[in-house]
């Protein structure tokens, strides 16, 4: 079993990236994912979370993550507004993040705790290929790096869900952020 | 073929609606609904599915206006939640009165007050005696196998009786998951088409209902409908056996996982159950032999089978996702309490008020404290609660 944690702010599509994980997850590698979302009283710019879990069998549990594999940190100002991205992770957490800068990379494994962080700037990514500062696309590009999914089932997911016209800049947008992740 | 898809329990629903092929949906789009009206709408204007859409302006409104179109002669489809369920109560009494066998999806959600967007069974579990049948769903493949079943059940003519598929809000209704679908030929044979039962509302043949009673009449056509629910509780038995046999999932009234040689359970209901399993897995493997037990249908309440499944098993822990206030305990520990007699310890638990995560700690915990109890105590356990300190929370210190 694998559990999965993703924070952002709202309006960064933060739950459809849940939705579109967990689609490549269980509908193209033969496994189970379901999510877990967090609704509340979002609104744009708030911080905001939504829960993956994920296992080779059929997943009877169905509560938050408390215990995430890995972070996956679409807005890293969330960690200025009080969210604890480090909470209940273990030495083996990967951290998968949305930035460009290797420094603010190692400033918040640092902070944290994180051994393994994997780092792309998907905003900027998403501007360049899909026209918007929207970076759900590209972050499940460098969440397969981490090869806990294939760029492939991503790159599907995200046709199948975001339709054959604006699937395709996405796809090419996640597949984008895959060949750019670095890793630390 | 059946082929898998991703989707949330509100998609699940207007699945199986759509494949149902209601002919009238009446729904009221604001919060407290979910997105059930609102897919069902797109479908409807798509044409997926080929029915009248009545944007009422209230749920009591939603819900006559589908007694009335089910009355005509075919099926009809409303959703609600929370509130919306509440607003409901006194046409889920006509329509149940009625012998109407209308399938509703309810999002388990909160009641206010204080206001609340989050999980608990407040909303279903107070509507227990308006007259509908009521099963609750585990997961997302769990919440569309019951929507069809949930048709054959309530409109068996020896059943007549509404149903309500209650699902846990955002738990369920909002969590994607991998569902097996079925082609619409499949569910046509399974369902079938609507066919009116009893009492029809024809303007070439017009015939007065829910007129005036006296008293003479009432208590035995209330006495049918607890006939309805007797009969309900076999039809099920029917029709979870030739669902297996189409489809090959099996349901029960009350489903045990692995209960054998068990010392302690956990009597659960809706997407707890899924945890609680889990739970039960984990402790097994540190040496506890303890079980758990999933209601899944709450009306009628299968106490025989509930009987038959803790037999030998000692200590029954039972945890309420609503409060009970004032009864010795909370009413799911009601039931499992009339259904054992006194040599069980049957403690009751609340848990997860208001969207509160009933997390693997919270089973965990409900383990713990059942097998290291010898008596049930007075009053439920307020299991994850500050007990301590609650008063602090509603003391108005603005003036101090």
């Amino acid at each position: 079993m694998k559990n999965m944690k993703f924070y952002g702010v709202g309006g960064q599509g933060v739950v459809t990236a849940t939705k579109v994980m967990s689609s490549a997850v269980s509908l193209y590698e033969d496994k189970y994912a379901i999510t877990v979302p967090a609704y509340g009283h979002e609104r744009r710019g708030a911080p905001v979370y939504s829960d993956i879990i994920m296992d080779d069998k059929p997943i009877t549990l169905n509560c938050f993550v408390y215990h995430p594999d890995v972070v996956i940190v679409m807005d890293e100002t969330v960690v200025d507004k009080n969210v604890n991205i480090g909470a209940g992770c273990a030495e083996h957490t990967i951290l998968v993040l949305n930035t460009g800068s290797r420094e603010k990379a190692e400033s918040l494994a640092c902070q944290f705790g994180f051994k393994e962080v994997y780092y792309a700037d998907a905003t900027h990514i998403a501007v360049e290929y899909i026209g918007r500062n929207i970076p759900n696309g590209p972050i499940l590009g460098v969440l397969a790096k981490t090869g806990i999914v294939s760029i492939e089932s991503i790159e599907t997911a995200l046709i199948d869900f975001f339709g054959e016209k604006a699937g395709e800049k996405n796809a090419k947008s996640a597949r984008a952020a895959y060949e750019k992740t670095a890793k630390m | 073929m059946a082929h898998y898809k991703m989707l949330d329990g509100n998609t699940a629903c207007v699945e199986a609606i759509k494949m149902a092929k209601v002919k009238v949906v009446s729904a009221y789009p604001i919060t407290p609904q979910s997105t059930i009206a609102e897919k069902l709408s797109e479908e409807v204007e798509s044409g997926a599915l080929d029915a009248g859409y009545i944007r009422v302006e209230s749920e009591h409104t939603a819900m006559s206006c589908a007694v009335g179109a089910q009355l005509t002669g075919v099926r009809t489809a409303t959703a609600t939640a929370s509130v919306g369920l509440a607003l409901m109560h006194e046409v889920l009494n006509v329509a149940s009165g009625c012998r109407v066998p209308i399938v509703m999806p309810v999002v388990n959600r909160s009641l206010a007050s204080p206001w609340s967007l989050w999980c608990d069974h407040q909303d279903s579990i107070a509507e227990r005696d308006s007259g509908w049948l009521q099963l609750y769903c585990e997961n997302v493949q769990d919440i569309y196998d019951t929507m069809l079943m949930a048709y054959r059940i309530a409109e068996n003519p020896e059943v007549l009786t509404p149903i309500m598929v209650c699902l846990d809000g955002f738990f369920l209704s909002h969590s994607m998951q991998k569902v097996l679908l079925p082609e619409q030929a499949e569910v046509d044979e399974f369902i079938g088409e609507y066919t009116v039962n009893n009492l029809k509302l024809d303007p070439e043949d017009p015939m007065v209902i829910d007129n005036l009673i006296g008293s003479d009449e009432i208590t035995e056509m209330k006495y049918q409908q607890a006939i309805g629910f007797e009969k309900a509780h076999d039809v099920m038995l029917e029709v979870f056996e030739e669902f297996y046999q189409k489809f090959g999932r099996r349901k029960a009234l009350v489903e045990g996982y692995r209960t054998e040689d068990a010392e302690a359970v956990v009597v659960t209901l809706g997407s707890m159950s899924g945890t609680a399993k889990y739970v039960v897995d984990q402790l097994h493997e540190q040496g506890h032999k303890v079980g758990a037990v999933k209601v899944v249908s709450f009306r009628p309440f299968p106490a025989k089978e509930l009987r038959e499944l803790l037999s030998g098993i000692k200590k029954v822990a039972v945890i309420d996702r609503t409060t009970g206030f004032g009864g010795e305990g909370a009413p799911m520990w009601v039931e499992t309490k009339a259904a054992l007699s006194d040599e069980y310890l049957v403690k009751g638990y609340i848990a997860g008020l208001a969207g509160r995560d009933i997390h693997t700690g919270t089973i965990e915990q409900v383990f713990r404290d059942i097998l290291a109890s010898d008596q049930a105590g007075e009053k439920p356990v307020w299991i994850d609660c500050n007990t301590e300190h609650a008063m602090n929370i509603r003391e108005v210190n603005k003036y101090v």
